[in-house]
């Protein structure tokens, strides 16, 4: 007998009794469903929320000096230059002043966050991003020079500026608590609280600038010596080498090896954590849905029990009629897995679905990978295969003249 | 040369402790061309019988050739090939698949035997139309009656050009007139040249075939040849 026969009979089987196979396949439509679901919407979420780190620097050292460091250790520009220098893989390094004080035009008046740093505080700061959407950035001479400029965000220029398409040109004063000083806009660039606009009310969030560090000076008492620098690497790999390296190379400018002046902290561990946490769920969610597959698989099992002690006459009548033992195997082992692969189907397509929906409730986008339905296809076959041995073995062996005298 | 050829054939079931010997020392030889009846008491071993022949089931001790083959000692799988080319089996339930159409069913024993889908088709129409029931090749089972459904069994049974047809009490759930249509079936196709096995306990069916056996607890107690068969046709 061809597979093509077989195959034939099974799809007959199936499609004669309707609604008993359909909730014959419910377990396995369920946890199929649920296995795309969950790793469609766990693909996603971890997609998501890697990236969110990486925006607040999963590629990002902190570095600190100690404040029982004396006046020959503390950090110099000088100090920064060489860090870059001594190695390729730190891409940028910046002091990281923050400055809490108040950004005015004419007519509006606004809290501010001022930034001081290199040219490099646009790769480095978290909050102000590197997208540049007007105007450009400040550049080495202006650092040196401490030219009066300014960098702000597009949601702080739309605060300051309501009514212009650009804040770009425009003066603005800035003041700290113990004095002011006036810089020209010459750039703006996107920020957290930009990117995620619609979610928050603009108006309840500072306006965000960032300044050359020598112009900082001018503004704040406090911003003498550099206490705090970020710097970024090239790759989540490079953190902790460049970490230990630059550490070395600080004590080693001021002679202080041993001492543990300098620190230098990184977000791997926190990563790394969101990561394993990620992943347990991920994990903890798929052993119930194979657990509910398993159920799925013992009600195939069931119902091609029920069958096969149903159709014991009709069993007996095809041995009679020629049919061997490997034929009446074949024929209720792929009656088990077309069974499960339909329903595999229906759950793909509802999983599929159901990961649509609930990544849109989650603002999320559900990453269902061509592996995950194969694999998924694989599995409800397996299932197939697994739960329908038993009882096309059980028809299989069924003796021909007990089974024509079965009533 | 002799189609069935059975010796010294035994067969004992044991329950428990108790052996019951159904079969006891049979010898039987069956030609081309005969239309045996195999008569005898309910529980004498007429069935047992037939299932032997038809290699449906196996027997302790003695011989049997078929068609010069000795089918002795057969594996199950063997025994499947040569029940699907040799023997056309026909039941007293007809055992017709449910959801199939009456093609479908006759052309089952050689999806088995491995016959194009074609040919399938071609073979069962015409063995449905040489049981006159080439106008309803697509019908199912539960739309004819008993006696439409023992003529599609029968047409399953010629289907694949079997050496004998193996039919146990065929007509044992049909009222006595339909009964003479489907013995008058057996008479035409042994007319044709099919050997004919069947096992009945009614005397009057018995008497349309050529020769009756009579067994008795396992025996054969009779064994004779009708100068002058009942003509199904004659009475009606
Ligand atoms: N599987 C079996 N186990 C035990 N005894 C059986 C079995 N099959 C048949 N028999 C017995 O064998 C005897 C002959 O049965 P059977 O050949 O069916 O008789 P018949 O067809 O002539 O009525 C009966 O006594 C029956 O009870
Ligand atoms: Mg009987």
């Amino acid at each position: 007998m061809t597979v093509i026969e077989s195959f034939k009979m099974a799809i007959d089987a199936i499609t004669a009794n309707k609604m008993r196979s359909f909730l014959t396949m419910l377990g396995i439509i369920i946890g199929i469903a649920a296995v795309i679901a969950i790793l469609a919407i766990g693909n996603g979420a971890t997609t998501r929320i890697t990236g969110t780190f990486n925006d607040l620097g999963a590629t990002t050292i902190s570095l600190s000096v100690s404040n029982k460091a004396g006046n020959d250790a503390q950090l110099t520009a000088a100090d920064l230059q060489a860090i870059k220098q001594a190695d390729t893989r730190v891409t940028a390094i910046s002091p990281n002043y923050t400055l809490a004080g108040f950004a005015a035009t004419n007519n509006q008046d606004e809290q501010a966050i001022v930034f001081g740093g290199t040219p490099d505080l646009q790769y480095t700061n978290t909050v102000m991003d590197s997208t540049i959407t007007a105007g450009r950035y400040f550049t080495q001479a202006e650092y040196d020079d401490a030219a009066p400029v300014a960098v702000i965000s597009v949601d702080g220029a739309a605060q300051l500026f309501p009514n212009q398409h650009s804040a770009v040109g425009q003066m603005i004063t800035l003041r700290s608590r113990t004095t002011s000083i006036s810089v020209r806009i010459i750039g703006e660039t996107q920020s957290t609280v930009s990117k995620y606009q619609g979610a928050v009310r603009r108006s309840s969030f500072p306006v965000y600038v960032a300044i050359p560090y020598a112009t900082m000076k001018l503004l704040s008492i406090n911003a003498g010596g550099i206490t705090d620098v970020t710097m970024k690497v090239r790759s989540r790999n490079d953190i902790t080498s460049v970490s230990q390296s630059t550490v070395r190379l600080l004590e080693t400018r001021h002679d202080v090896v041993g001492q543990h002046l300098y620190t230098a902290r990184n977000y791997l561990a926190a990563l790394d954590q969101v990561d394993s946490v990620l992943g347990l769920f991920v994990n903890f969610i798929a052993a119930v849905a194979a657990i509910a597959l398993i159920v799925g698989g013992i009600g195939v099992m069931n119902i091609m029990l029920v069958s096969v002690t149903e159709r014991t006459r009709e069993i007996g009548t095809r041995k009679a009629l020629g049919a061997t033992t490997r034929d009446i195997l074949i024929q209720f082992l792929l009656e088990a897995v077309i069974l499960s692969l339909i329903g595999g189907l229906i759950g793909l397509t509802l999983g599929i679905v159901l990961a649509e929906v609930v990544a849109g409730w989650l603002g999320i986008t559900a990453h269902i990978t061509w592996q995950a339905v194969i694999l998924v296809l694989l599995f409800a076959s397996a299932v197939g295969v697994f739960f329908g041995l038993y009882p096309a073995r059980k028809a299989a062996k069924l003796n021909p003249i007990e089974a024509l005298r079965y009533e | 040369m002799s189609l069935i050829t059975m010796q010294h054939v035994v067969k004992t079931y044991v329950m428990g402790d108790e052996r019951l010997e159904v079969l006891k020392d049979v010898n039987l030889t069956v030609n081309p061309g005969e239309f045996v009846a195999i008569m005898g008491p309910s529980g004498s071993g007429k069935s047992t019988m037939m299932n032997i022949m038809g290699l449906l089931d196996t027997f302790n001790s003695g011989l049997y050739t078929l068609r010069d083959t000795d089918v002795t000692h057969l594996t199950d799988n063997e025994r499947a090939h040569v029940r699907n080319r040799e023997i056309g089996f026909v039941f007293q339930s007809f055992n017709l698949m449910p959801r199939m159409s009456l093609l479908e069913n006759v052309a089952l024993p050689m999806v088995y035997a491995g016959v194009g889908r074609r040919e399938r088709q071609e073979r069962a129409a015409a063995a449905l139309t040489q049981v006159g029931l080439g106008d309803r090749l697509d019908h199912q089972p539960n739309e004819i009656s008993g006696g439409q459904m023992q003529r599609v069994a029968i047409a399953r049974a010629i289907v694949n050009r079997p050496a004998v047809i193996m039919a146990d009490e065929p007509t044992g759930n049909l009222d006595s007139k339909t009964s003479v249509e489907i013995v008058r079936i057996f008479q035409q196709l042994n007319a044709a040249g099919t050997t004919v096995v069947m096992v009945t306990h009614e005397p009057d069916i018995a008497q349309y075939a050529k020769r009756i056996i009579s067994f008795r607890d396992g025996v054969i107690q009779t064994d004779e040849t009708l100068k002058q068969p009942q003509k199904a046709g004659a009475d009606q």
